[in-house]
């Protein structure tokens, strides 16, 4: 499963590593966008297969910062 | 005892046995209780009245003639729920699938006719199969009877949609168009097409929990406002939310003794919001603690979760609460945000229904995803809905509140009657940041340390503007109070507006950006 952010912004740090373990609404990320910190909440429970963005990456709607399994 | 007493004896108890003992055995093995389980639980004990049972189809096509439809497959009638009358109609799976024809149309509208004319709530219970196809154009232009009388009666009685079973096709839009629908998590469906014919007309495979459950609509499409575990649980959660409402739109909502003081201080709010600007916080800490015993009735929980909508009370008087949560999405206005907010606030206006405004929000969402997605006319839908609403309306300002989500969240003159801001707020157009690299775009390129002048009239800008001073002393804001005051004063304000009376020319309707 993809987490995505929400909205357009610049990551500022991953809360997970790979192989971790999150239970669903854990914050996995934070997002700095419109002048606040945004949460990135995991979607569901799961482990942390892959993580595809770094902080400091600009990301989107449509930007994939990681994969549960 | 006479024969036709006997008969009618005979004929209330066949009917009554609904579509035999196979299909209602059907029925709980699905997990759903009968239409009249429902009912009989729905209304306060022996006040229930049953009408139209004896009516039937006249179709003679496919087979029909010799078909008996227990009820049409729909049971109708009025009762009192927490002692006030309502009326109801609830679908009977178990008689034909609960499926939807000339008939079972006719009795629905009429039902909804009534109750507008009573002037009392009216609750339809869905669990259908859809349209009784062997009647044809009858059952397409019963639809229509079924959509013109509750539109009829939109704004004037509350209607509320309980998703029990599935309710797909053109049928779903009579759920839709009630002020709100309830769906069971695991038996409650809704769409304009089920997956037969998604997979017919568009080669798609989908199951339909996946098209049509509650994730679809509680989460993805905001079609449902409460997810419900079962028929019990929907039920009294319906007649929870009844008890917030009144009859209809000539009556305010019953006040009620809380037993929670409206003096209450509440100490807990000073502190609680972060200190540092760009830190969220869960805005449910701040609600809990001033509405009346800590009871907060939400609407769509989990959808657009940037803002927060629901019911309380404070000092006993029922109160639609509208709030930004900075821990999604840092709080911004996005398009789903605003029409959750713009119908609920519409809602509230039509149902006499106090509205508490109170905000931490740094925009609305900017950017091309939100841009073409039209976030100009979704936005604007939320400025329409709290300039034409007449219901007292107090805001309170809890930290940022820039630009246009200032006046979005009802500002002053954007619709409030009462305004107030914590120490913590900063309400100002937009941000040092923006505002000192604009103002002072020349004088930092040609600065020998840019740096540092940037610094400097950033702050200085912030030192001016980022404060609730500047609006308080245009009397944009009433009062700056501490936090722990919240409470008591949003109570003064709606004793202050109880009786608030607005009188504005006559025209058919605003032109909402719909």
């Amino acid at each position: 499963m993809n987490v995505t952010a929400p909205m357009v912004g610049k990551l500022v740090s991953l809360s997970v590593e790979v192989g971790g373990r999150v239970r669903k609404n854990d914050v996995v990320a934070t997002v700095e966008s419109m002048k606040m910190y945004v949460r990135i909440y995991a979607p569901a429970d799961g482990a942390v297969k892959e993580i595809k963005a770094a902080p400091g990456d600009l990301v989107n709607p449509e930007s994939v910062l990681m994969v549960l399994e | 005892m006479r024969k036709i007493y006997e008969e009618l004896a005979r004929k209330r108890e066949q009917i009554k046995a609904m579509g035999g003992e196979k299909a209602v055995a059907g029925q709980k093995k699905a997990g759903k209780w009968t239409a009249r389980e429902r009912i009989e639980y729905f209304f306060d004990s022996g006040t229930f009245t049953e009408i139209g049972m004896f009516v039937k189809h006249r179709i003679t096509a496919f087979g029909m003639a010799d078909k008996d439809v227990p009820a049409e497959g729909v049971v109708v009638g009025y009762g009192k729920v927490n002692g006030r009358m309502v009326m109801a109609a609830a679908e009977d799976y178990t008689a034909m699938a609960g499926t939807f024809g000339e008939y079972h149309g006719k009795k629905f509208a009429q039902a909804i006719d009534m109750a507008k004319e009573m002037g009392i709530p009216f609750v339809g219970m869905n669990d259908s199969g859809g349209a009784r196809l062997q009647e044809g154009m009858d059952t397409l232009e019963a639809y229509a009877w079924l959509f013109r009388s509750q539109n009829l009666a939109s704004g004037i009685i509350p209607q509320i949609a309980l998703l029990m079973g599935p309710c797909l096709g053109g049928q779903a839009y009579h759920p839709v168009m009630q002020d709100f629908v309830f769906q069971c998590r695991k038996t409650g469906f809704m769409g304009i097409a089920g997956p037969a014919f998604v997979k017919t007309q568009l080669g798609i495979d989908i199951d339909l929990e996946t098209l049509c459950g509650i994730e679809a609509h509680a989460v993805k499409s905001g079609c449902t406002h409460v997810v419900v575990e079962d028929d019990r649980d929907c039920l009294d959660k319906t007649k929870e939310l009844l008890a917030f409402l009144p009859q209809n739109n000539g009556e305010k909502p019953a006040r009620i003794d809380t037993g929670d003081a409206a003096g209450r201080p509440v100490p807990e709010l000073d502190g609680l919001v972060p200190e540092h600007s760009l830190m969220p916080y869960d805005m449910h800490e701040i609600i809990h603690r001033i509405v009346d015993s800590g009871y907060f009735f939400e609407i769509m929980p989990d959808f657009a979760k940037n803002v927060i909508i629901g019911f309380a009370r404070f000092s006993g008087r029922v109160t639609g609460v509208v709030a930004s949560q900075p821990n999604w999405m840092g709080g911004v206005i996005d398009c789903n945000a605003a029409d959750k907010v713009a119908r609920f606030v519409r809602f509230c206006d039509l149902f006499n229904i106090p509205l508490v405004n109170i905000h931490d929000t740094p925009a609305f969402m900017i950017g091309p995803f939100e841009e073409w997605k039209g976030i100009l006319r979704h936005g604007a839908k939320m400025l329409y809905a709290y300039i034409d609403a007449t219901v007292p309306k107090v805001t309170v300002i809890i930290r940022k509140s820039f630009a246009g989500a200032y006046l979005g969240m009802c500002c002053k003159d954007t619709g409030a009657d009462m305004v107030f801001a914590w120490p913590e707020a900063t309400v100002t157009i937009v941000g040092a940041e923006t505002a000192a690299s604009v103002i002072f775009a020349k004088e930092i390129k040609s600065a020998g340390n840019p740096e540092e002048v940037k610094a400097k009239r950033i702050q200085e800008y912030r030192d001016l503007y980022e404060n609730p001073y500047r609006a308080a002393e245009r009397g944009y804001i009433d009062e700056v109070i501490m936090p722990h005051e919240t409470r008591q004063r949003i109570c003064a304000a709606l004793d202050l507006l109880e009786n608030k009376s607005v009188a504005r020319p006559w025209r058919k309707y605003s032109n909402i950006n719909l």
